[in-house]
């Protein structure tokens, strides 16, 4: 049996007074990050840590409060990008701005390292949250012509910036990577070389996380991805995944989404801890992450921590 | 129905006067009483109905006064919604998402009432906009049916009491609302099904209201919706999307959306004029409703007015030409 622990994929929803707040000090249309005071953003980062300790997480995110595009919010900290119309964000009722390609992409300023400052002055289990193929495949590229040379350049951010939070205390990198389960084969090998770049000279531990679908795209090749952890969405793809994991055998260790982000509705936890072991019996990794499936941020704020409630309740005395 | 040719009309949405927004945060802090706000609900629509009267629209809605927002509005007032705190769609931009928790069941009224006080205000036709089932459902969590197939047409039941009560009451113009349509294909005949209960002996000229998707995807499927207009944005896309409609014979009515609801830029009567040309490649004139993209609420007042007033002078001048 692994040690199992309970952790989060990423965003949470902004506590209602700090929405308030944000909606006061950018009003509705402008991008995140000006004008906002470091106190109170780190009043609310400390507010969205606790609501996860108080459930059961081991193994924190920051919640993403400042995020105002998913994983395209990263492009409006990298040089090169310009930020467009809105689109829909998967087959979710969310959208984004399409980032569009205009430049060579550099790195000329910190992307979530001051983030990440203040949710590991809070708590130092903190995972921090990247992303590297999705953030090129929801990009519109008008320099690159070649995706290839998109995701190595923004491969090579992402290590700058990684080299950067290992600096400040990190342990723990993901690349949230969804766009990866609707990828072309030919896909896939760039993105094992992305890793490899992302992941240079960098000494944290690395997970690559998926959600929205099941994984059948990315099996077998995504197990010589260099990464510590795999991240399966265990909602959408139950039994698809089982499969794959019985198929293919993996000896890296799992995050199980076995809750779902994207509801309300609360699960059996019987159901739940059914699930967990029977993943638990597939893979031997030392450790098995279990957290919802996505992030938590498509539930209004009161819902978010009954969710992980019922994810930690239901793995509750699997570890004694 | 109007057989006026070119008839004007709007999706639903017009801005609220400023001192009706002050108005309601008042309220919501609990500085006012109900019946002062029903007053005050009151006149603006009357002013707006005037706006409306004014800019030369010839079918008109109430600007949606009443309403907050598209979703909860309706599943507060339908009973086996919940509400459990707003979620985001977009940056800073956050609607307060209904669950399902419960049988959903008609409750109370959706729009009768509003419906009779515009009546009594206006000579103008009406037509009465309320979201479709599967917009609702889509919009919402699903804690109580097993799919959300289930929900759908159990709301679709609820819907239809609704437009059956609006009949009586002498409606005979009535807009579904239904943007969630063009963003599931897969989905498509689950829509249909759900039009097919919410219309089902409810005698009145149905149109269907959708906005952003990509049309191409649904089409020709909506064809067979049980509705007698489609009623579709065209200027935010520049009117590519025409293309999509002309591969198949139109067999509906057409709402033409040829205003741009998302850019304050006031469209020329000419520029209008050119733009409902461009229906006339999709269906024959007679068949072709005029109306901005989608509900106005976003713009500042005198905008949206500026804008209505050209598209209906616009299609005046156009209905001049057609008839000789
Ligand atoms: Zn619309």
């Amino acid at each position: 049996m692994s040690r199992v622990i309970p952790t989060t994929v990423g965003s949470y929803p902004r506590p209602p007074w700090f929405r308030e707040y944000l909606r006061k000090v950018e009003g509705l249309q402008k991008e995140g990050g000006g004008g906002i005071d470091e106190a109170t953003y780190a009043k609310a980062v400390a507010e969205v840590i606790r609501e996860q300790r108080d459930a059961g997480v081991k193994v924190f995110t920051d919640g993403q409060l400042l995020w105002h595009d998913l994983l395209c919010y990263l492009a409006t900290r990298i040089d090169g990008f310009e930020m467009n119309g809105l689109v829909r964000y998967f087959d979710n009722n969310l959208y984004y701005r399409i980032p569009k390609v205009k430049a060579r992409l550099e790195r000329k300023r910190n992307i979530i390292v001051d983030e990440f400052r203040v949710a590991y002055s809070i708590e130092r289990e903190m995972k921090a949250v990247l992303s590297c193929f999705t953030l090129a495949t929801l990009s519109e590229d008008e320099f690159y012509g070649n995706k290839a040379d998109l995701v190595m350049d923004i491969a090579h951010i992402m290590n700058q910036e990684a080299k950067e939070l290992v600096k400040r205390g990190a342990k723990y990198i993901q690349i949230d990577e969804p766009s990866l389960l609707y990828a072309e084969k030919e896909d896939l090998s760039i993105m094992k070389d992305a890793i490899e770049v992302i992941r240079q000279d960098v000494d944290a531990k690395f997970f690559l996380v998926t959600y929205f679908s099941d994984a059948e795209r990315i099996f077998p090749e995504v197990l010589d991805f260099n990464v510590d952890v795999i991240g399966l969405d265990f909602v959408e793809g139950y039994e698809k995944n089982l499969d794959l994991l019985r198929e293919y055998g993996v000896d890296k260790e799992i995050q199980a989404g076995v809750v779902d982000g994207r509801t309300t509705k609360m699960e059996d936890e019987e159901q739940v801890r059914r699930k967990v072991e029977a993943i638990d019996e597939i893979v031997d990794g030392e450790t098995l992450y279990v957290s919802p499936n996505t992030g938590l941020e498509f539930l209004p704020y009161s819902k978010a921590s009954e969710k992980l409630k019922v994810l930690c309740r239901s793995v509750g005395d699997i570890n004694e | 129905m109007n057989r006026r040719l070119l008839p004007t009309t709007v999706v639903g949405s017009y801005p609220k006067p400023n001192w009706l927004r002050r108005l309601i945060r008042e309220y919501e802090k609990g500085e006012i009483s109900d019946k002062v706000m029903r007053r005050a609900y009151d006149d603006a629509v009357k002013a707006v109905v005037k706006e409306q009267e004014l800019a030369g629209v010839d079918i008109l809605w109430d600007g949606e006064m009443r309403r907050d927002e598209m979703t909860s509005y309706f599943a507060r007032r339908i009973e086996g919604f919940t509400i459990y705190g707003e979620v985001r769609v977009w940056g800073n931009n956050y609607y307060p998402k209904p669950a399902i928790v419960d049988e959903l069941r008609y409750k109370d009224e959706l729009a009768v009432s509003d419906y009779k006080f515009l009546r009594k205000i206006t000579d103008h036709e009406i037509k009465v906009p309320i979201t479709g089932p599967y917009t609702l459902v889509d919009w919402s969590f699903n804690e109580y049916y097993r799919t959300r197939e289930e929900a759908v047409y159990a709301l679709a039941e609820v819907i239809n009491q609704e437009l059956r009560r609006l009949v009586d009451e002498g409606a005979n113009y009535i807009q579904i609302d239904d943007p969630a349509v063009p963003t599931h294909p897969e989905e498509i005949e689950v829509a249909k099904n759900s039009i097919e209960i919410v219309t089902r002996g409810v005698n009145a000229y149905i149109g269907m209201h959708m906005c952003y998707g990509d049309y191409s995807k649904i089409y020709p499927e909506i064809l067979e919706f049980n509705v007698d207009q489609i009623d579709l944005e065209f200027a935010n896309r520049g009117f590519k999307d025409v293309e999509i409609f002309k591969e198949y014979e139109f067999t509906k009515d057409l709402g033409f959306g040829c205003i741009d609801v998302h850019t304050r830029r006031i469209e020329s009567v000419e520029e209008i004029k050119d733009n409902i040309r461009k229906a006339f490649s999709i269906v024959e004139p007679k068949r072709v409703y005029v109306d901005p993209d989608c509900g106005l609420k976003l713009l500042p007042s005198e905008v949206a007015f500026e804008k209505l007033r050209n598209m209906c002078q616009a299609a005046r001048e156009l209905r001049e030409e057609l008839e000789g």
